[in-house]
């Protein structure tokens, strides 16, 4: 068969180095260099991998991301390769692809140094929202008190207008803040995204509505203030922020090389 | 606030399996010139993907989504437009030296076909516009490339259940060509 590698990472390291077994399946891990860049890989058979089994599945990825925060704590940043992306060829043909990518390769790799990616979430409860809305607009409230001395049938009409206007204020409203807290967080980040693709949620956010969602590459320099901006958005009534990180800068390195 | 270093597997997922550095399929091993990367693993996680995916729909109100489609993240499927099928696969590329396949989700709707990734559309072909689709009957291994020919030109598609797709395609031509006449 073939001789391949599996690619894991590119990283800032001019050196040949060991990993140890790390990899998929216990594969030893190790760099191939070309300059001051590296490739991190384990060498394979010219087979991508493949399974039915969704354990097996999760396993295999969960080894990749171990060995790109292994990368990541020996090297710093690196760029991640998605899963499966498999060279032919042996260190050579690996050396060569860093080479004829090695100008690329090497901006991307000083655009996220000493930057990590992190992930923003911020959820909002629609009823703590709707009844400070509520209070903000005495017109509404006024409504809401004269239904209560209204007849059945007119008292559910009225409570049908006020569900829907409540509804469209709640939703101006959550655009306003999302506006806001996207500029306030952007100042703090090199790059931001938006993401709407994808979401998901802890038990405990669970219920709640997401007004927003971002990946941010962020310097080691900002952490601690977006972290502090974001516990202000997390005091307000009716929010709660998810932060976590620090990630892989895999949103930010969409190259292909 | 301090950022939580443990995330959960559908985080992992998501990044590992959609983002990340892509090599060009020259480079990378492949059956026929086509490229595996990671199809049949993709097909094996598809309940989370599918999760992911519809997370999203119950998650988001119809405001959150609206303040998205304003601020620049577009959607794939336009208003009016109704999804038929939608499978992971590849389109050839091909940009001077540089040819590939280019990962993406192929959306077929009731009105066109095209190659969804991230934020936009890459190749998209009203159905009308297509004239043939053909598949090489070479007895390969698995049959999953097929090309396609529309008033435009030409694409190479590479999709997991080929058949299926075709069949469905063909369909769904036939529909609109009866609607026009």
């Amino acid at each position: 068969m073939e001789a391949a590698r599996y690619l894991y990472s590119v990283a800032s390291t001019g050196m040949a180095e060991k990993l140890g077994n790390i990899g998929i399946e216990e594969k030893p891990v190790y760099t191939v260099p070309y300059r001051d860049i590296a490739a991190v890989i384990h060498s394979c058979e010219s087979r991508p991998y493949e399974t039915d089994d969704e354990r097996l599945a999760e396993e295999w990825v969960l080894e990749h991301a171990y060995v790109i925060d292994q990368a990541t704590t020996r090297f710093g940043t690196v760029l991640p390769v998605s899963f499966d992306v498999i060279l032919k060829g042996d260190d050579l043909a690996v050396k060569d692809w860093l080479s004829r990518n090695y100008v690329r390769l090497r901006q991307e790799l000083e655009r996220v140094k000493g930057k990590s990616e992190y992930s923003v979430q911020i959820f909002y409860d629609y009823d703590e929202m709707a009844s400070r809305v509520l209070r903000d607009n005495p017109d509404l409230e006024g409504l809401k008190s004269r239904l209560e001395k209204e007849p059945k049938g007119k008292a559910y009409l009225l409570q049908r207008s006020l569900d829907m206007k409540l509804q469209d204020l709640v939703s101006s409203e959550t655009s306003r803040l999302a506006d806001r807290f996207c500029s306030e967080i952007k100042q703090l980040t090199e790059d931001l995204k938006v993401e709407d693709r994808r979401t998901w949620r802890e038990e405990r956010f669970r219920g709640k509505k997401l007004l927003a969602s971002y990946s941010c590459l962020v310097s080691r320099d900002n952490v601690e203030r977006l972290g502090e901006a974001l516990e202000n958005i997390d005091r307000l009534e009716g929010l709660s922020v998810r932060f976590t990180g620090p990630w892989s800068p895999f949103s930010f390195v969409s190259l292909e090389a | 606030m301090r950022p939580e270093k443990e995330s959960c597997l559908v985080e992992v997922l998501d990044r590992i399996l959609n983002r990340g550095v892509v090599l060009n399929a020259d480079l990378i091993i492949s059956v026929a010139g086509v490229p595996l990367i990671g199809l049949n693993l993709r097909a094996a996680l598809a309940s989370m993907e599918t999760m992911l995916n519809y997370g999203l729909m119950e998650s988001w109100d119809k405001s959150t989504r609206d303040w998205h489609a304003l601020h620049g993240n577009a959607r794939p499927l336009e208003d009016g437009e109704t999804l038929v099928l939608k499978a992971f696969g590849y389109l050839w590329q091909e940009q001077g030296i540089l040819s590939c396949w280019l990962p993406g989700t192929w959306y077929l709707t009731d009105k066109r076909l095209f190659l969804w990734r991230p934020e936009k559309a890459v190749f998209e072909v009203p159905l009308q516009s297509i004239c043939l689709l053909k598949i090489d009957d070479a007895p390969s291994l698995e049959r999953s490339e097929m090309e396609l020919v529309h008033s435009g030109g030409s694409a190479r598609i590479y999709i997991a259940q080929l058949e299926t797709f075709r069949r469905t395609l063909e369909k769904a031509m036939r529909t609109t060509r009866a609607l026009k006449a």
